[in-house]
């Protein structure tokens, strides 16, 4: 129904907007003697800044009001927006794809077998217990500052969400149509292959959404301890000198990355799943 | 060792045996009891005839079947497919086999799952999809080549299975109540496309079911089990003439004196079922 999406997309808008106004000139209001108790002290722009300065920010980061030019300011600064969040990308990357692929193969493996996964399951409940993020400091202390520390963060992270889902689906596998298979002559590799995978899939896919945050969230801690470069060390340094701005030009970075690589999972997704009903209508 | 009634029958009419079960036993250890499933059933299915094992639900007919098709280990006994052994914890490729419960693969489109075995068998594709296309046509499922399972309806889906068995042109084919979770109609339906092909390939049939009607329909031989634990009750042989109408046999005088026959003896094991 138009009429209805025509008023849904209105009080999208109005919240947008609304939150804007308030967060720019929220503050000026307790200017005004009347309104003073009813403006909140966490509007200060000295905690939360406010969109014009944080777009004045986002062009002195991103070296567009460079005096010297874009050029010269990118290559001025290693640690620039740009290459910030290349860096904070690129260790996302192979940590979501190191965690995810072990996390794959591990619950692919333990899900067939129920001997190994009954020497294993004390080991995984343990280990799945560790909150990850006490692990960071250790892991910088074993690889060092640079990038390493970060991806296997993000892996570790990653992997325990992408294992426990591929578990699950491997067990919840239909009993007779793999058996269906082996009837109609598939040998062992050919049931995991064309059964046991394709049937686990939606599982393992329930698993990659929050999966991406991880493991940006696993970079990101992992930069706040102790970094070189990155989004989360852009943080760090802005946070020592108090400017909010610069802090909100990279959480906002972080959440355009955040939606734009949850989209890519989802198309991913709703075409490798084309055969469930949920995503009968998006092909 | 003794040569059992059916082994016997089978050899007094000079067809050879291809499924032969002899002194078949299956005994399940729960927690409380032991629980004899099975009990010394021997029988055999010679070739090209279509044999239904019939008995009240829980008597052990599709358990039967599972140990032909090597998908349940046997407690005792022997099951040979023509001299060879079915061999215990191995599933049998020698026969084709239909399941109960929908076991179609739901990511995998209409012709896909019927070119399943074809594929992985390694067939190649122009030969696949000409065979493919055929058994769809066969199976009145022209159009929905390109469908996922998830679009059809039951009886569709079920055809679906039948063709992904039957193009592997198995010469003995299992059927565990293929169409035991259909409505009548489209079972008599169901009913139509099985008797065309059958009457056309004379496969080797073993065919479990609970419903007499559909039993006397299909098979030539009817096997009547008892209630649990299962053992053999009666064999008869369905002398109605080939090739057989679905819709009109029910409605001749023959059928319904056959119908009202085994159906007396099948009461008896329905009320032992529920005395129990």
């Amino acid at each position: 129904m138009p009429r209805e999406r025509l008023k849904i997309l209105f009080w999208q808008l109005a919240i947008l907007v609304g939150t804007f106004c308030v967060w720019e000139w929220g503050w000026e209001l307790r200017k005004v003697a009347g309104f003073k108790p009813f403006v909140p002290s966490i509007l200060d722009p000295y905690f939360i800044s406010k969109p014009s300065a944080i777009w004045t920010s986002f062009l002195k980061l991103g070296c567009f009001s460079d005096k010297a030019g874009f050029a010269a300011c990118f290559n001025g600064n290693a640690n620039n927006l740009w290459l910030a969040t290349m860096v904070t990308l690129k260790n996302m990357w192979w940590g979501f794809l190191f965690g995810t692929s072990a996390g794959i193969l591990a619950g692919l493996v333990l899900g067939r077998s129920d001997y190994l996964s009954k020497i294993f399951s004390p080991y995984i409940v343990a280990m799945n217990s560790i909150p990850r993020i006490a692990l960071v400091p250790l892991i910088i202390l074993m690889f060092g500052l640079g990038d390493m520390s970060k991806i296997v963060t993000a892996c570790i992270v990653v992997f325990f969400v992408v294992f426990f889902n591929t578990f699950e689906g491997t067990r919840a596998v239909d009993r007779d149509q793999i058996a269906a298979a082996r009837l109609l002559g598939a040998s062992e590799l050919t049931v995991l292959r064309t059964v046991v995978i394709p049937s686990a899939l939606a599982w393992v896919f329930a698993s990659l959404t929050p999966a991406v945050s991880f493991a940006l969230i696993g970079v990101i801690v992992g930069e706040f301890i102790g970094a070189e470069r990155g989004l989360g060390k852009l943080i760090i340094e802005a946070e020592a000198r108090a400017n909010a701005a610069e802090m909100m030009v990279t959480i906002f970075v972080m959440m355009i990355v955040g939606i734009i690589l949850a989209y890519i999972v989802r198309r991913v997704q709703s075409y490798l799943l084309r055969w469930q009903p949920q995503f009968e209508q998006q092909h | 060792m003794n040569v059992s009634p059916a082994v016997a029958t089978a050899a007094m009419a000079m067809v050879p045996s291809r499924i032969t079960v002899e002194n078949l036993d299956k005994r399940y250890r729960t927690a409380t009891s032991d629980v004899v499933a099975v009990e010394n059933v021997s029988f055999a299915v010679g070739k090209g005839e279509f044999v239904a094992l019939l008995g009240p639900s829980g008597c052990g007919k599709s358990t039967i079947l599972n140990m032909v098709a090597g998908l349940l280990p046997r407690s005792g006994g022997r099951i040979r497919i023509d001299a060879d052994e079915v061999v215990q914890g191995e599933v049998n490729r020698k026969v084709g086999y239909v399941f109960q419960r929908d076991t179609v693969f739901p990511w995998r489109t209409v012709e896909a799952n019927i070119g399943y075995g074809l594929e992985i068998a390694g067939v190649p594709k122009a030969e696949r999809e000409a065979r493919v296309a055929r058994a769809i046509e066969m199976a009145g499922l022209a159009g929905f080549a390109r469908s996922f399972p998830r679009q059809l309806s039951g009886g569709m889906r079920q055809r679906v299975a039948l063709m992904r068995t039957l193009i592997m042109e198995p010469e003995i084919l299992l059927m565990d109540e293929p169409f035991g979770a259909l409505d009548t109609h489209t079972k008599l339906e169901m009913h139509k496309t099985l008797l065309d092909i059958w009457e056309r390939e004379r496969q080797t049939v073993l065919f479990v079911t609970h419903d007499l009607g559909e039993a006397l329909t299909l098979a030539s031989r009817i096997i009547l089990l008892s209630a649990r634990p299962g053992r053999l009750k009666e064999d008869f042989e369905v002398p109605f003439a080939r090739p057989r109408d679905a819709v009109t046999l029910r409605e001749t005088e023959e059928f319904g004196r056959l119908y009202s026959h085994i159906w007396h003896s099948l009461g008896e094991e329905f009320r032992r079922t529920k005395a129990e």
